[in-house]
């Protein structure tokens, strides 16, 4: 199971299934018989806004997987990138990024994926962080609905470096964000926060996997979301603490509302702990809006659909609370607030 | 305060697993080796009828073309099937028609282990105290079921499985494999093809089961292993508390015990099935020996409003892979699982449940605590699903960890898999280790550290002790505190 080498081949028994454990929800072989041709060049020229113009002066942009290959940012600067990953035509393609961040610098990667059309794409950042740097990642999906999409992070951090992602997706035909960390401990900190609001027959998947490998690190990770109609959320969150990794501090909180008959939410917040002085916790829940809650507000003189939408938005704001760039937080709570609508 | 005292005192008198020993008796093998002559052995030995016998060959060839698992986190060598032997009995002709006729060298090997087998034993004393029906297996025969005359009284039918066979051959028939269908997977299989004995219990509609029945299992013989089966049914608004507990000596070699209990509560009625499993643990400095643990164990809340509840003390074996599960197919039914899963020494558990919501307004509830020292691992895994037809189904899971020592490890795996939009599921999961402001402040009250860890272990797996029956809910205490003995410092 490669889904790189299932895409360079053109193997589709090279695809994961729900055969491998940590794909059981997200099936891809099931889903595609056979692989697209591979993509055709995308010129850059027609493209058109993206959610994150205007805060940062330098673009990058990765069109059907070709792209910059290498960024490096140097000790103790401190940058802010807008980085586009623009996908269009039903074709195949990879690409992989690898972002350097030098000691005691700061990155904001403000992070699109767009379009998508029929294809299947893998789009992948190696992250590298110097000691004591930080970096902020924060990604809105918007993709097509007949895409299918792999984007995978693996991060790892040096002692007293810390990351913070927030991901906003609306999903896609199968879509999974694949996150790994490997964590230093020795003062480093990880918060992984996430939020879908999938509709129709979409399908999203947060991943993500953090390894405590030091002592004293600090895991902290939100994820919420919402599905309606057909759609279908899953949520897999592992976190391992390897021996030695004493005084690690994590938690794990995943929220979901169903609010169809036939959407569907599937979580797994796993705990793989080898140390025993540690203090790891983990929490999910799934369940509909509270019809009390509902009734009050209507009582008030609120319609149904306007108190639903409010208590979706404050529900799934929570998240949005927690990134730390402000213009960037208020461009993805207006995001959001459009994708959950006014109600119906 | 009769039972601390008593567990204390019981503590401080004790080698380190206290049923190791072998009992000296005259036994019955089949021929070493699994193949289709082996099945054929087990099933004349067991006189029973032609059908029993079709369908373990049918398991045993769906069982040839199966593969052992390896997705649980434990790990072992490869084990060969063909080292063993599947049938073991005491030599004691057709059977006992009554206890003067059992070997007396097996009622001592009973009493040294603290198993009423005469009626009037359980019953001296206070008057009211608790009483319970026992059915004894030994290896791969049950030796003496008690009780049976005033429970027949009642309607209840308490009786070994090969016994159910010959006598009530239309019930088993009915349910047998109806939870755990033969190739459910592996070690069900392999079950399915060479199960030896176990209990059998049918409770009539409307009836409450005027005693606790309990199963005692004794595995004996050496190159063994032990594969019982049991099947529970409660019929229309029965009730009936079953208990299980299991021992075997101590020895180099890993034995293996893949059971099959399954469970059946039709409308209104409700099972309470308890274990407090005690298999040899090992050796905890080499790990060398003891039992494998494979089980599987179900039950099927068939009927509306029917309510099972799963409440296990898992202390011994090297290996234990077993998810106690409830299918909620009935309107409202209610399943519950309440566990201790301790592990030691090099001792390996994989252990959790799932809950299967398939009809409308079902609930369960999930209190899961683990503890791991020395240098085992523990895991808890679990799965709860609503299917988009289980409106209403509400599930509350709590698994909670504590780590003793820094060689051990913990995990929680649990699965959710939520379809429809009426449901409510809520899990939260912790794992620490003891709280040394705890521990610090009772000993400073005058406790050594080892009473300290107790006391404050005691109060971590309360929740599940006080689900327990009371004679069991003071045995189990006693092993918590055994089973961690020399965790400490």
């Amino acid at each position: 199971m490669n889904l790189d080498e299932a895409i360079r081949l053109r193997d589709p028994t090279r695809l994961p299934s729900r055969r491998d454990e940590d794909w059981r929800w997200t099936d891809l072989r099931g889903l595609l018989r056979t692989l697209p041709e591979p993509s055709q060049p995308l010129p850059t020229d027609a493209i058109g806004p993206g959610p994150f113009d205007g805060l940062a002066g330098e673009v990058l942009i990765v069109a059907n997987g070709s792209g910059p290959e290498e960024i490096r940012i140097g000790e103790g600067e401190t940058r802010t990138l807008v980085l586009r990953h623009i996908s269009r035509g039903d074709g195949a393609h990879t690409s992989r990024l690898r972002i350097d961040v030098g000691p005691s610098a700061r990155l904001t990667l403000l992070e699109s994926h767009e379009g998508g059309g029929a294809g299947l794409s893998l789009l992948g950042v190696d992250l590298q962080l110097g000691a004591d740097s930080a970096c902020e990642r924060l990604v809105v999906a918007d993709m097509d609905p007949d895409a299918v999409a792999v984007v995978e992070l693996d991060a790892r951090l040096a002692a007293g470096a810390g990351l913070s992602q927030t991901l906003l997706t609306t999903g896609a035909r199968r879509q999974r964000f694949e996150t790994r960390v490997r964590h230093p401990g020795q003062g480093a900190q990880v918060r992984l926060d996430g939020v879908y609001v999938l509709r129709e027959r979409r399908h999203a998947d947060l991943t993500s996997s953090v390894r405590h490998e030091g002592p004293g690190g600090r895991t902290d990770q939100l994820a919420r979301g919402m599905v309606d109609d057909q759609a279908r959320a899953v949520f897999q969150g592992r976190i391992i603490v390897q021996e030695g990794a004493d005084g690690t501090d994590a938690r794990m909180a995943h929220n979901a509302l169903i609010l169809s008959d036939r959407a569907e939410v599937d979580a797994r917040p796993e705990l793989e702990i080898y140390a025993d002085d540690v203090a790891c916790a983990h929490g999910a829940t799934v369940g509909a809006l509270d019809d009390e809650v509902l009734f009050y507000m209507r009582q008030r003189g609120l319609p149904e659909g306007e108190a639903r939408s409010l208590l979706v938005a404050s529900f799934l704001g929570e998240v949005i609370d927690r990134v730390g760039s402000p213009e960037a937080a208020e461009r993805m709570r207006s995001w959001l607030q459009a994708r959950i609508g006014a109600g119906d | 305060m009769v039972a601390v005292k008593d567990t204390v005192e019981q503590v401080a008198g004790l080698e380190k697993y206290e049923h190791g020993f072998v009992t000296e008796i005259e036994q019955e093998f089949a021929p070493k080796g699994l193949d289709r002559d082996t099945v054929a052995f087990i099933s004349r030995k067991k006189d029973e009828p032609e059908w029993m016998l079709a369908w373990r060959l049918e398991a045993f060839e769906r069982w040839s073309a199966m593969e052992s698992p390896e997705w649980a986190r434990v790990s072992f060598p490869p084990i060969d099937y063909q080292d063993a032997t599947y049938y073991a009995a005491p030599k004691t002709g057709n059977g006992p028609a009554s206890l003067d006729e059992v070997d007396p060298e097996l009622l001592k090997t009973y009493e040294k282990l603290g198993i009423p087998l005469r009626e009037q034993e359980v019953l001296a004393g206070v008057t009211g105290a608790p009483r319970y029906a026992v059915d004894a297996v030994f290896d791969s025969v049950s030796v003496v079921t008690t009780f049976k005359k005033e429970l027949a009284e009642a309607g209840v039918i308490f009786c070994s499985m090969s016994e159910a066979v010959r006598e009530h051959p239309e019930l088993v028939r009915k349910y047998l494999g109806t939870v755990v269908p033969v190739t459910d997977n592996f070690f069900a299989c392999l079950n399915s093809a060479v199960f030896s004995d176990g209990s059998f219990v049918y409770v009539p509609p409307g009836v409450r089961c005027p005693m606790e029945l309990s199963t005692y299992f004794r595995i004996n013989a050496a190159g063994s292993g032990q594969f019982e089966r049991t099947l529970i049914i409660a019929d229309k608004g029965a009730y009936v508390s079953y208990l299980e507990g299991c021992t075997a000596p101590m020895r180099d070699e890993n034995q293996l015990h893949a059971a099959v209990v399954e469970l059946v509560a039709l409308e209104d009625a409700e099972i309470k099935y308890s274990t407090v499993q005690n298999w040899y643990p090992g050796d905890p400095e080499t790990g060398k020996g003891g039992i494998y643990n494979f089980v599987t164990k179900r039950a099927d809340c068939r009927g509306d409003r029917s309510r099972v509840s799963w409440t296990q003390v898992e202390t011994g074996s090297a290996i234990t892979w077993k998810y106690p599960s409830c299918v909620l197919r009935g309107r409202d039914s209610v399943g519950e699982f309440y566990s201790i899963a301790i592990t030691n020494g090099r001792q390996q558990a994989d252990t959790g449940t799932k809950m299967i919501h398939l009809g409308e307004g079902t609930r369960s509830r999930i209190i899961s605590k683990g503890i791991s020292a020395g240098r085992s691992s523990n895991t808890y895994r679990g799965l709860v699903s609503a299917h988009p037809k289980a409106k209403g189904a509400r599930n509350f899971t709590q698994c909670d960890s504590l780590l003793i020592g820094k060689t051990c490890s913990a995990h929680t795996v649990p699965y959710i898999e939520a379809r429809n939009g009426a449901c409510t599921f809520e899990h939260e999961a912790t794992t620490t280790r003891l709280s040394e402001d705890q521990l610090f402040y009772a000993q400073q009250r005058g406790l050594s550290e080892e009473e300290a860890v107790q006391l404050l272990v005691n109060g971590f797996v309360r929740d599940v002790l006080q689900e327990l029956p009371m004679e069991f809910a003071v045995e189990a205490q006693k092993l918590v505190a055994i089973s961690l003995e020399g965790s400490v410092g």
